[in-house]
């Protein structure tokens, strides 16, 4: 200690001081870099001094964290920057700041965060899976295919020819087997004539038309299903 | 707590009886509070003691704050106080038995994660001189250096809370480095040869 007692002390000890934390103005931080290039003192005291202030800085970091209590000064000087302590940031890898970070952190800021990283992986996997999944079909088989107007009309008039030629059938069959009633017989071959002389076919009601066609799975069998809207009259 | 609110105005509010305004206050300077008394003693324990003792005096003394200073340096004041008394006693008890506990608390310290073991032991050795050095350091120094290094306050805070001219903590800072830049030296060389043998 006496050794350090008998050393000399530069007349400008507080100046050092000073422009070594960055405290002295522009104008004094200029001065002192001029002077500090002749005084050797000074030079040898900052460089001194310097080591002594990383020293403490690193075990003040080991000890509280490299979280600065509050943010350093800001350089005054360009000439000052060169020489003045920046405040000391210890490099560390990714890994270490984030357990910092959660060991710092209050329990809430440690379950927000959490939460945010699911809810964030969730939506990341759910984006992922809509963007595998195929486009949803609209007709998938042939049960569910839609009929348009006119096929649908001529299916009705195809079985509508089909059942009357089979009524014919069966009705020539039966009045040559029991022929009880020919005054009936012979209406209902005249008007079977007729029709047959004008072309025409029996007329059907609508929920005749509605229950055949469902009969033929052409429609489904709720009305409010219904590819288009039946017209009261049968379609001539 | 709205923090646009002053120090001064949550003493106040603590002193109009609303329960949450002191709780403001300890939440905004505890961690400072404790850097210095971490400095000031170099255990984390003592470091905790202290800075619980300083706000519960703080608290008590609540009505004793007139607003003539700003709450930082009343609540620095009372804790560079809190940290002396604390060293009064420690030394009245076996200091080696305590010494050994802190380097066994400094060493826990400075476990770091992601260096070698080699300059993990490096490291310890440098911090524990660093602490010791500093911790030889005579009160009034030791405060400036800590005040300054561990709570970067600059030199006109340490002049508001100390209550002493600047130019003063300029001088004592000054004598405050050398000393340390000698002790560090010294305690250096000891810690090397202690490794070394």
């Amino acid at each position: 200690m006496n050794q350090m007692k008998q050393r000399p002390v530069c007349h400008r000890a507080e100046d050092l001081v000073s422009y070594l934390y960055g405290e002295a103005s522009p104008t004094d931080a200029r001065d002192f870099a001029e002077h500090m290039e002749q005084c050797e003192l000074c030079r040898t005291e900052f460089a001194s001094f310097r080591h002594v202030h990383e020293s403490v800085v690193v075990w003040r970091n080991q000890a509280l964290g490299s979280v600065s209590i509050r943010p350093a000064s800001p350089m005054k000087d360009e000439v000052a920057s060169n020489y003045q302590f920046a405040p000391r940031q210890e490099k560390r890898s990714a890994r270490a700041a984030l357990r910092e970070f959660f060991a710092r952190s209050p329990l809430w800021l440690r379950g927000a965060t959490a939460f945010a990283t699911l809810l964030l992986l969730a939506l990341a996997l759910f984006a992922v899976s809509r963007m595998w999944t195929p486009a949803p079909q609209v007709a998938t088989n042939n049960s569910e295919k839609i009929f348009t107007k006119a096929e649908f009309d001529k299916a009705v008039n195809n079985e509508v020819a089909r059942i009357n030629a089979l009524e014919g059938a069966q009705n020539q069959a039966n009045s040559n087997a029991t022929n009880k009633s020919p005054i009936r017989t012979v209406a209902l071959q005249k008007t079977a004539r007729s029709q047959a002389a004008r072309g025409l076919r029996p007329r059907l009601t609508p929920q005749e038309r509605e229950q055949l066609a469902a009969d033929l799975r052409l429609i489904p069998g709720r009305e409010e299903d219904l590819p288009f809207v039946f017209s009261d009259e049968p379609e001539q | 707590m709205d923090t646009a609110t002053t120090d001064e105005q949550m003493v106040e509010r603590a002193l109009s009886g609303d329960p949450e305004a002191f709780g403001e206050i300890v939440r905004r300077w505890e961690r400072r509070i404790f850097a210095l008394a971490f400095g000031m003693l170099g255990r984390e324990d003592d470091a905790r003691d202290a800075t619980q003792e300083t706000f519960l005096a703080a608290f008590r003394n609540l009505r004793g704050f007139r607003g003539e200073a700003k709450v930082s340096s009343w609540l620095h004041r009372i804790a560079v106080n809190q940290c002396i008394t604390r060293q009064r006693r420690s030394k009245v008890r076996n200091e080696t038995a305590l010494d050994d506990e802190a380097e066994k608390n400094a060493a826990v310290f400075i476990s770091p994660v992601d260096v070698s073991p080699a300059r993990a032991a490096e490291s310890r050795q440098q911090s524990l001189a660093v602490r010791r050095a500093v911790g030889s350091l005579p009160p009034d120094l030791r405060q400036v250096v800590v005040m300054k290094e561990f709570e970067e306050l600059t030199f006109q805070e340490i002049s508001d809370v100390l209550d002493v001219p600047l130019s003063t903590v300029k001088s004592r800072l000054y004598t405050a480095l050398r000393q340390l830049h000698m002790r560090l030296h010294k305690f250096g060389s000891e810690d090397l040869k202690t490794f070394e043998g």
